[in-house]
């Protein structure tokens, strides 16, 4: 009955604390992009405009919900809910946190700690390109669908990219779940660096870094939503809350990206040199875990938006381009080089 | 001419990207942090680029601002207005109206000239704020203040009258925004235009010989040093 508990105590919080983290992310996107071109971003609802994510809320919520005609209503429905879905679902097993004991009894900070973990992200990460390529058919709009086929295109190229730069790192690690992948970068290695992903694997983690870019759609990989091309791509024909899952989930995805790339490649919730762990309390420790990780992942937050108001789009070509060409060779080479060290050297 | 397209090699380091992505993102983090810490400053201007419209209203408006009408005064306070309906006359949105009146024994003190506007009115729902009727007065009389918010709540209150516009002119005067007196431009009759000829020195004989008679000299060098521009233009030309 504990674990039950437990269990579900965790679903939800990490459900709404991810849902906080995106409502906030939409107010950070636009205050950043605001404050990078010279002007103060929404600044009226609220200290701030903090309250700028609820008032969009409210309007997304309160408008009229309207089905083109010509759409196919199943798909059309549909659509949004399977985009959103995944990513809602993508975070269970990514940690945010050590582990916190509470009344003797030992509470992983990690929704579950499935020994599969890996391949269960890289699966429910495949599955956002349904939400987005049925959203772009059932619009039966010319610009939906090409919003659509992009993203199927891209998706489908960035992420055999992605998959094989996270194979080198299970090479490093030894294994698919991702709490012992953080428990393993603690200490140093080679007697002065961090034994963190990152300094193991520094090509796999430009890899994956660009790869979860173009997976998350985001600048300078949104083509599938290309404004200046076409119109906003497969959410064109979309509005009210139905937009909304769809601009949410982006934002969800970005927690969940931001929390893979802190687990396996920025050491997690260790501190370089230092093991915190060793001197606070098992409660204390639990909290002081999970903020660690939480600052962690709000720089790759941060750094997204940075990115995102950095750099023009791509041209479709380049991203084919340097996809299939730059990336996808460069991954074989890494995991080539990885696992001739591990040879050599275990 | 068009500028001739000279395609660049890239060096390895540019061909890779991320070295330039970074540099991109050094720039915009400059301009990101500088306009946090400007965030923290007091008072609704804080961003140096950007004015906080309803609360902030420091932002300086040019003294050539096309804002809302005014009628004006000379320094004896009579209006300086003689009616003669060329601003109504030339408005493209034909937003003016002028009635003239004449100026009455003991009304010296009044009117600065003998006629003066009986109704003067001005319909700011047709006014396209072009600035002609500034332009056009003999006596800079009508002239466009640096007012710009014109919103009203009804259509009877667009409509500026005599007083509205006298009104106007003393809220300028009082906030120290009269528009400063224009330099009248002397008009000039254009330049003859230079003959096509062969020879040079011909040409420039000619030109100059109709207009000798009648054109001021300044005028008069004016016009042959543009003749001399074109000459030179010419040789140059032929050089080629």
């Amino acid at each position: 009955m504990d674990d039950w508990l437990v269990a579900i105590i965790k679903v939800v919080g990490i459900w709404v604390w991810v849902l906080l983290i995106a409502v906030v992310m939409t107010w950070v996107e636009r205050r950043g992009a605001g404050l990078i071109q010279d002007r103060p971003g929404p600044n009226r609802a609220g200290p701030w405009g903090l309250f700028q994510p609820l008032a969009d809320g409210i309007k997304l919520f309160t408008k009229e919900e309207i089905i083109p005609t010509k759409a196919q209503k199943f798909l059309y429905i549909i659509g949004p809910a399977l985009f959103s879905l995944p990513a809602f679902s993508a975070y269970a097993v990514v940690p945010f946190g050590d582990k916190i004991i509470l009344g003797g009894k030992e509470i992983i900070l990690q929704v579950s700690d499935v020994n599969i973990g890996f391949l269960y992200i890289l699966a429910i990460g495949s599955m956002a390109v349904y939400g987005v390529i049925l959203g772009g058919w059932g619009s039966t709009n010319k610009y939906s669908i090409l919003g659509g086929l992009r993203s199927t295109a891209q998706m489908v190229s960035y992420e055999v990219a992605l998959g094989l730069a996270l194979l080198a790192v299970v090479f490093v690690y030894g294994t698919f779940s991702l709490r012992d992948m953080s428990l393993a970068q603690q200490g140093t290695f080679l007697g002065f660096l961090p034994n963190w992903g990152i300094f193991k694997q520094p090509l796999g983690f430009i890899l994956f870094i660009v790869a979860a870019y173009a997976e998350a759609n985001r600048v300078p990989f949104d083509l599938p939503e290309a404004e200046s091309e076409i119109v906003s791509g497969y959410h064109t024909e979309y509005g009210s809350m139905r937009l909304g899952l769809y601009l949410f989930g982006e934002y969800v995805n970005l927690v969940t990206i931001s929390g893979v790339i802190v687990a396996l490649y920025f050491g997690s919730w260790h501190l370089p040199y230092i093991d915190l762990g060793a001197y606070l309390g098992p409660i204390s420790w639990g909290i002081v875990s999970f903020c660690i990780f939480f600052l962690k992942v709000s720089f790759f937050l941060w750094l997204f938006v940075w990115v995102r108001w950095t750099l023009p789009r791509f041209r479709y070509d380049q991203v084919m381009g340097l996809g299939w060409r730059g990336l996808i060779p460069l991954a074989l080479f890494n995991i080539f080089i990885t696992a001739l060290f591990i040879q050599l050297t275990v | 001419m068009a500028k001739p397209v000279v395609k660049k090699e890239y060096t390895l380091t540019e061909r890779i990207y991320l070295w330039e992505i970074l540099k991109g993102m050094k720039l915009t983090w400059g301009h990101f942090w500088f306009n946090f810490k400007a965030c923290w400053r007091p008072g609704p201007h804080t961003i140096p680029t950007c004015w906080q419209y309803p609360e902030d209203r420091t932002r300086e408006i040019s003294p050539v601002f096309r804002g809302e009408h005014y009628l004006q005064r000379d320094d004896k306070g009579r209006e300086v207005c003689i009616a003669c309906g060329m601003c109504a006359k030339i408005c493209p949105a034909k937003c003016i109206t002028v009635k003239k009146g004449k100026r009455e024994e003991g009304e010296e003190d009044k009117y600065a000239s003998k006629t003066y506007p009986a109704s003067f009115q001005i319909d700011l729902l047709r006014c396209i704020f072009c600035g002609f009727c500034e332009e056009t007065c003999p006596k800079n009389a009508i002239v466009l203040g640096r007012e710009f918010e014109l919103a009203r709540f009804s259509k009877e209150e667009c409509i500026l009258d005599k007083r509205k516009l006298l009104l106007n002119y003393r809220k300028a005067k009082e906030e120290g925004k009269l528009k400063p007196p224009k330099k009248r431009v002397p008009v000039v009759p254009a330049p003859p235009k230079p003959e096509k000829a062969e020879g040079g020195e011909i040409k420039k004989s000619k030109a100059a010989a109709p207009g000798k008679a009648l054109k001021k000299p300044v005028e008069k060098v004016k016009s042959t040093e543009q003749v001399e521009a074109t000459q030179n233009k010419e040789a140059a030309e032929k050089e080629k």
